[in-house]
């Protein structure tokens, strides 16, 4: 049984002529001890469903289930209040509460259920030192570094054990650097406390790095989903296969389509690719990641021949791009390249075609 | 591990009843009174009359009178004379103040606020007393140069003072709206080219026009609604205004005309109301407005060069003559046992004044009433209005529009009326009460009969039928204080405390009041500056028991006790000082 299922849910902001459709039909599962990412865009609704399963924002139809238990059923017009349904949230902006010290923010939700003080005393002390804050207890919010902020609005939300815990983009109020360590904190305390998560953000690579199942939101619908290594490795749209990585988009002309690969002409020269869009036509758009694109001094087989035109530096890596910056190619190199002409190789089950 | 739950919610919780509690006590405290005067002035004699019918005759009659007539139009004239005065002005000062590097600023920026919290009837009186034909002013200037050099009482000096006095107003919106203006749309005219003085007429009072138009609207109805000021300088030339001819009718027919004044009191309405909603309707617009910011807020001020000095002169001449000499005659008037030609100011000084109020039980009353209603009345006017706030709080439902715009119906009606429609709440809704519950013979009714309505007619002559009369006329006021200081709270604190399961009393309690702390403190303090200024509610309220320092001037400038007049003055002005002091010290900020 899963823990929370959302199904067929829409939302609308405003009524009548000037109503703004936000979800148009998303239904979603989540398992126990299961991490789910809503990844998409900003606009998508990513947001706007957390909210509708923490209970702040009001859906229209659908229903909503926690466990066996129903907290939203648009067509019973059930609606429990955000403060009944026991979950945990955590806010992007942490929303920590400026005026209680750091062990009263975390223990609210204990004394909201009437525990006795002692009982409190340990438990927080407890949430407080699994998270490594057991030091801070006294401090106030703004006495605390970003990242610590983070983590005691984590132990706020851990703290009455929710069957599902929310995260709303958790990690980006952190800076760059800072985001990388917390990203694999936060994965690590998940699969020790075997947690339930739900959690939102517009990054795939984090998307990708903490969750189990990626929900990737397009404008109000789900457009895929499936674990990170699907959704990266066989995105079955345009717009997945483009949002969840770096890519060379080429303009194709369709030549031959048995249905599994294709013959496609891209500025004259043919090339084969595997087909991964529905209802190709005459025009198609090809597609291939830029780790996926072989360098070559000479010519070989399925590849473009441009000139390199600049490299740049990464760091761990040069991103060499060859022709113009509108429709030429971008490609690693180990090294960086001599100017003159390359072979651009593109397997056939590498360049997807949409 | 098992999912700690929370406790059954009972079924007080599940209905909120004191957001309905408070939504009914609210649309009462508005609604009675300005009903009362909508069903008086359809009959043709006062409540009380035994013969009275439904008619339009005392419309008729006011309508007739020339006194209205010129009272309307004098009425017109001092609001747009007052509006063309106080815009440009108040315009300017605030583009001096925000951007320019005009000297003394720091010591200035507070004295600007001081009109607005001194009663205008105490300005008045303090233009009378240095101003008029033996004022100490007049007879100085008069003994240096030999000739009467002004007189305070015609009508064009009337419209000068007000206008002169409600340059505040217009400072307080247009110098927030430049303060969230960015500078850099300034720093690229002066780079192209222009003086700071093309800077200000071209950029930035065009840019926030929104605000000036706001404030524009906002003193043509503040000038509408002048009482005091006409009252004290207009009477020995006979120059009415709407509120004062509503005042005067008191008398005019020898018997309470109360029908006559109601239909002048709709009549008042009709033109202040959809003036306030003018007003609300360019408030929002303005605040789009506002919120297209430029960067850069920090920037160096504007030099203004040789015009430095002639800014000041000018800035320091208003500032003279609208709290200097107003201020310095009562504070002279006050110590002083009488005043005249060839009088010299060192014989007469005096505190006989002071003597004589310690003696007069009903003025002392006045003097601890007045504390009291400021101190403890303003403290429990903020808790009403941290209620009606909390009640429309982030609810965006029917029930919080209907509040939004009926708290705007008080702020409509001038001071004066609403103490006159309170004050005929107290005589007749218990004699109705008590006449409706004659019909039911169970013994609770006679209960209530024999006890509560003796309890209500009780309070008409406590201070409490002036409070609930001041809760009301400032609620507008009151609630802005409060909702800007709520409006800080960011909605995920709130959310926050109902995810991890608070109710709603729990959150406004735990998180949003806590929170809010210091901005009602501070709402408490500025309402007390205002409950203190307060006069013209108190005029027809004014009885053994309920006297207030501003309605006990109106009375006695109405008997013509100078003497006393300055006094009480004196010892208003002081209050109000202590306020404002007060407010200084501890930052509260005055720009509401």
């Amino acid at each position: 049984m899963s823990d929370l299922s959302v199904k067929n849910l829409t939302l609308e902001y405003g009524s009548g002529a000037s109503v703004n459709p936000i979800l148009k039909g998303v239904s979603m599962e989540l398992q126990r001890g299961e991490v789910v990412a809503l990844l998409g865009p900003s606009g998508s609704g990513k947001t706007t469903l957390l909210r509708a399963v923490a209970g702040l924002e009001s859906p229209k139809t659908g229903t909503i289930h926690l466990g066996d238990k129903a907290i939203f059923d648009g067509s019973k017009g059930l609606e429990m209040p955000a403060e009944q349904r026991n979950l945990g949230l955590v806010f992007q902006s942490y929303a920590l509460w400026p005026h209680k010290t750091v062990f009263d923010n975390v223990a609210y939700g204990l004394k909201l259920r009437k525990m006795n003080s002692t009982d409190i005393a340990v438990k927080v002390k407890e949430v407080l030192g699994q998270l490594g804050l057991g030091h801070l207890g006294e401090r106030f919010p703004h006495q605390l570094s970003g990242g610590q902020q983070q983590r005691v609005a984590i132990a706020r939300a851990l703290v009455y054990n929710p069957p599902v815990i929310l995260l709303d983009e958790p990690l980006s109020n952190l800076d760059a650097k800072l985001r990388e360590e917390a990203r694999a904190f936060l994965r690590e305390l998940i699969v020790r406390l075997n947690l339930s998560a739900l959690m939102v953000t517009h990054d795939q690579g984090e998307a990708m790095a903490i969750s189990d199942r990626i929900l990737l939101l397009n404008n109000g619908v789900i457009e895929q989903q499936g674990t990170p290594q699907s959704m990266y490795e066989t995105p079955n749209t345009l717009f997945t296969a483009e949002f969840m990585g770096s890519n060379n988009k080429l303009k194709a002309k369709v030549v031959h389509n048995d249905g599994k690969t294709a013959t496609i002409h891209v500025n004259g020269l043919q090339l084969q690719a595997s087909v991964r869009g529905q209802n190709i036509g005459e025009s198609a758009t090809a597609l291939i990641r830029l780790e996926k694109v072989r360098i070559s001094e000479t010519r070989c087989d399925n590849a473009i021949e441009l000139p390199l035109t600049t490299c740049m530096y990464l760091g761990d890596k040069w991103e060499c791009l060859f022709g113009h910056a509108e429709d030429g190619i971008r490609a690693y190199s180990p090294y960086k390249l001599k100017d003159g002409h390359y072979w651009l190789q593109m397997d056939s089950d590498k360049l997807w075609l949409y | 591990m098992s999912t700690l739950s929370l406790p059954v919610p009972g079924w007080l919780s599940r209905y909120n009843w004191p957001r309905g509690l408070v939504v009914v006590l609210t649309l009462l405290a508005i609604f009675t009174p300005l009903s009362l005067i909508f069903f008086q002035s359809f009959l043709n004699a006062p409540f009380f009359a035994p013969v009275k019918e439904l008619g339009l005759d005392s419309y008729r009659f006011i309508f007739d009178d020339p006194d209205f007539r010129q009272a309307f139009l004098n009425g017109l004239i001092l609001a747009s004379g007052l509006a063309a005065i106080a815009v440009p002005l108040g315009g300017m000062l605030a583009f001096l103040m925000t951007r320019t590097d005009l000297p003394f600023r720091g010591v200035i920026e507070p004295m600007i606020l001081v009109p607005i919290f001194v009663s205008p009837m105490v300005m008045a009186f303090g233009y009378v007393v240095s101003m008029g034909p033996v004022g100490f002013y007049t007879l100085w200037v008069k003994q240096l140069t030999g000739v009467e050099p002004w007189n305070i009482y015609s009508f064009f000096s009337i419209v000068m003072i007000a206008g002169l006095t409600h340059v505040p107003h217009v400072y307080l919106y247009s110098s927030s709206a430049l303060k969230s203006l960015g500078s850099d749309v300034e720093e690229a005219a002066r780079v192209a080219g222009a003086s700071p003085f093309q800077v200000a007429l071209n950029v930035s009072l065009p840019m926030i026009m929104p605000a000036l138009s706001f404030a524009g609207v906002l003193v043509f109805f503040l000038g509408f609604e002048v009482f005091g000021l006409v009252l004290v300088l207009g009477d020995p030339e006979g120059h009415l205004v709407l509120a004062t001819y509503l005042y005067k009718l008191t008398n005019k027919l020898g018997t309470p005309s109360y029908h006559l004044m109601a239909a002048a009191a709709v009549c008042l309405v009709a033109v202040t109301m959809p003036l306030v909603m003018v007003q609300r309707w360019l408030l929002k617009s303005a605040n789009k407005y506002v919120s297209i910011k430029g960067k850069g807020s920090r920037q160096k001020p504007l030099p203004l060069g040789k015009w430095k000095w002639l800014a000041f002169a000018l800035l320091a001449a208003w500032l003279i003559f609208t709290i200097v000499i107003p201020l310095s005659g009562i504070v002279l008037r006050a110590f002083v046992s009488y005043w005249g030609e060839g009088v010299v100011l060192a014989d007469v000084l005096t505190l006989q004044h002071f003597r004589d109020i310690l003696e007069q039980p009903s003025l002392m009353r006045g003097i601890l009433n007045t504390v009291l209603i400021g101190i403890i009345g303003g403290g429990v006017a903020v808790m009403c209005y941290a209620g009606i706030a909390l009640a429309m709080h982030r609810k965006p439902d029917g029930i919080t529009r209907l509040l939004d715009y009926s708290v705007l119906v008080p702020r409509a009606i001038p001071g004066l009326l609403a103490g006159l429609s309170f004050l005929w709440v107290f005589l007749f809704v218990p004699s109705w009460l008590e006449g409706g519950l004659k019909m039911f013979d169970n013994a609770f009714a006679v209960w209530l009969a024999d006890n509560l309505i003796p309890q209500l007619r009780a309070l008409r002559s406590t201070i409490f039928s002036v409070w609930i009369a001041y809760t009301v006329v400032w609620m507008a006021y009151g609630l802005r204080l409060i909702s800007s200081a709520l409006l800080q709270v960011g909605p995920e604190l709130e959310e926050a405390a109902r995810a991890v399961g608070a109710q709603r009393g729990q959150v406004t309690r735990d998180v949003t009041l806590p929170l809010v702390k210091y901005g009602l403190l501070g709402a408490w303090l500025m309402v007390f500056l205002i409950f203190e200024r307060e006069y013209s509610t108190g005029v027809y309220l004014l009885s053994p028991g309920t006297e207030v320092i501003g309605a006990l001037i109106v009375s006695l400038w109405a008997g013509g006790s100078v003497d006393l007049v300055a006094a009480l003055s004196f010892i208003n002005i002081t209050l109000v000082a202590i306020g404002l002091g007060l407010a200084l010290r501890f930052g509260v900020k005055l720009n509401h």
